[in-house]
């Protein structure tokens, strides 16, 4: 063993033991706490803390999430319009970085406490059994959400600076409001979603494996059954009910991402979607995605109830 | 939040909220029953008083179900428990505020640092950024970490990660720390440097201890009661001088002769037994040395060995129930 049994070394001088000190200071209570752990379980989420490797996905994916706004403000600057929507942003390239990031860093906030059952060491502390998921669950879609809002702050920032009066600055405004509001309804599900299936393994790998299986299969399984379902997807949208079948209308339920596009376009999303307009079946859209936060957050919520104290 | 909780408006280094005698720990009637059913703990009444204590009973005897309950971890099925004056049931966060835990079993990342890891303890102890800074590297020093905090806890031997174990138990100044089964999986003399470390923080830092074990002989050394535990319930619970009083036993031991020996002695009343290569007598008053001696010299046997010992409680219970 190197370390020495609690004495201090001597040679080299005297160093006087200064000996036990009590902490006499101010103690954070219970909420305190629970924001320092989202504030260092957001970090680690991030890479922060983490050393060079942790960083690589984060700034992959944040640098490719941006591309189109960078894209856009180039276009724009060269008089051109506004080349992406706001609701939708790139439906394809948002479902890609975002399962990749969160398959990547839902297990690094979860998993790695559960592998090394460092979970005693929390229990113990003043905190209730909840709080620690619900600590990581706030950090996780704090990350998710500025992964996805932040490049559409630039996308605004890249078009509005091109823009005409406050007028054109308005619209602009107008338009981004609910694209921002959609980019909450897919962080928070995909956070809970992602932490939850990441909460049931502590090997990493099986975690990110069973996230990405998961987002893939149910996102390509609501692309086939959409073609199955037929008829609609030529052409441009129009909005109306009874344009498409209505198993192509119910086909986006399979899959988060689609289910998200689908309460946007029942919400009132105008852009096109990668699933025809929801029509008169959008408050299934509704139910589906309460129903599957509420299965994410439950499963967290069993999860760590049950957990081992010892 | 720097929110002052207000059962710190005590004097400092009191143990909580009540006077300085009080019992740190008081069960009455303390039951447990898992489903099963299991009973791990059958109406366990106890007090323990402040310094170090060991929790002593063999596996399974519900010392780390008392632990838990202590900690406020899991519902009691009946009786009452109270920590530092605080009930169990009715103000965990409280509990765990002014106690520290060392779990059994392995609860550290391979791929921290041990100073970021018991820093990041101390935040959730409740300790602002700068303090938690400050008492981790405190604590880390305290149980003998130096330079090797900085390295990757997955680097560590088994004796070091039990002493960041141990460190992060304190960095939260704790009046008490609970410790269940500290020694385990350390060498002989991994075991001796640990107890060490336990008997010192009991000591001179003043911080009570709980200590839980399952080598009665061990744990003894460092204790200054002793609570034993079999099968949920109490078997015995006392001050270690109250337990070693009737303990005192002379070692004689010679190159030749033993049974000549064994005999003289039990013809002047002293009852020797055997043990290893010498003999045990109880050492019943000042006389009984003399006593010895004189019967070595009355039978001119080349004396090899005079030793007092401090018999072990372990033997003592072996005698008790037996």
């Amino acid at each position: 063993m190197t370390a020495e049994n609690g004495a201090l070394p001597t040679s080299g001088g005297v160093i006087h033991d200064i000996g036990y000190r009590r902490y006499t200071g101010p103690r954070l209570g219970r909420p305190g706490i629970v924001r320092a752990l989202v504030w260092h379980s957001l970090r680690s989420s991030v890479g922060i803390g983490r050393g060079a490797k942790a960083k690589i996905i984060p700034v992959i994916m944040f640098v490719v999430m941006c591309l189109p706004a960078v894209a856009n403000a180039v276009s724009v600057a060269q008089g051109g319009h506004r080349l992406v929507p706001y609701d939708t942003y790139l439906f394809q390239l948002r479902v890609l970085v975002m399962i990749i990031f969160v398959a990547a860093q839902a297990p690094e906030l979860v998993s790695r406490d559960l592998r090394s059952h460092v979970l005693p060491l929390y229990f113990c502390r003043p905190l209730r059994r909840l709080d620690y998921p619900l600590a990581k669950l706030i950090a996780f879609t704090l990350a998710c959400l500025a992964l996805i809002e932040i490049p559409l702050l630039l996308l605004y920032l890249g078009t509005i600076t091109q823009a005409h009066g406050p007028g054109a600055i308005w619209d602009q405004t107008k338009a981004l409001i609910p694209g921002l509001l959609v980019g909450v309804l897919w962080a928070v599900l995909l956070a809970a979603i992602g932490l939850a299936l990441a909460s049931l393994t502590g090997r990493r790998a099986y975690a990110t494996g069973s996230i990405a299986i998961y987002f893939f299969l149910t996102w390509i399984l609501a692309g086939l059954l959409d073609n199955i379902g037929g008829a609609g997807r030529h052409g441009p949208p129009t909005g109306g009910a009874g344009t498409a079948a209505a198993g192509a209308r119910l086909s986006g339920l399979v899959s988060p991402f689609t289910t998200v596009d689908g309460v946007r376009q029942w919400l009132g999303g105008t852009s096109r979607g990668p699933i025809p307009p929801p029509g008169g079946y959008g408050p299934l859209y509704g139910v589906m995605f309460l129903l599957l936060l509420a299965a994410a957050l439950g499963i967290l919520a069993a999860r760590y109830r049950k957990a081992s104290i010892s | 939040m720097t929110a002052q909780l207000p059962l710190r408006a005590g004097p400092p280094g009191g143990p909580g909220p009540r006077r300085a005698d009080a019992a740190v720990i008081e069960t009455t009637a303390l039951t447990m029953r898992y489903p099963g059913p299991v009973t791990a703990l059958d109406g366990l009444t106890v007090q323990v008083e402040p310094g170090i204590t060991g929790l002593v009973g063999a596996n399974g005897a519900g010392k780390s179900t008392l632990i838990k309950i202590l900690l406020g971890l899991l519902p009691a099925s009946s009786g009452q428990a109270a920590v530092l004056g605080l009930d169990c049931a009715r103000e965990p966060l409280q509990i765990r505020t002014l106690t520290g835990y060392m779990p059994e079993h392995d609860c550290l990342p391979p791929d921290v640092s041990a100073t970021e890891f018991v820093t990041h303890l101390g935040r959730m102890s409740g300790l602002p950024p700068t303090s938690a800074k400050e008492r981790a590297a405190d604590s880390l020093r305290h149980v003998g970490l130096y330079e090797e905090r900085y390295r990757m806890i997955g680097t560590y031997s088994t004796g070091m990660k039990q002493r960041v174990k141990l460190a992060q138990a304190l960095v939260g100044d704790p009046r008490l720390m609970l410790l269940d089964e500290p020694t385990n999986g350390l060498d002989p003399a991994g075991r001796a440097a640990m107890l060490d470390l336990i008997a010192r923080i009991g000591s001179e830092f003043g911080i009570s201890m709980l200590v839980s074990s399952h080598l009665l002989g061990e744990i003894e050394q460092i204790c200054d009661h002793l609570v034993v535990i079999d099968g949920g319930r109490l078997l015995r619970a006392d001050s270690m001088t109250s337990f070693t009083q009737v303990s005192q036993v002379l070692l004689v031991e010679v190159d030749e002769g033993l049974a000549e020996l064994a005999a003289g002695l039990a013809a002047r009343g002293l009852r020797p037994k055997p043990e290893d290569r010498g003999l045990l007598v109880e050492i019943v008053s000042p006389a009984t040395y003399d006593e010895v001696r004189d019967t070595v010299a009355d039978l001119a046997l080349p004396l090899h060995r005079l030793e007092q010992r401090r018999r072990r409680v372990e033997e003592l219970f072996r005698e008790e129930r037996a």
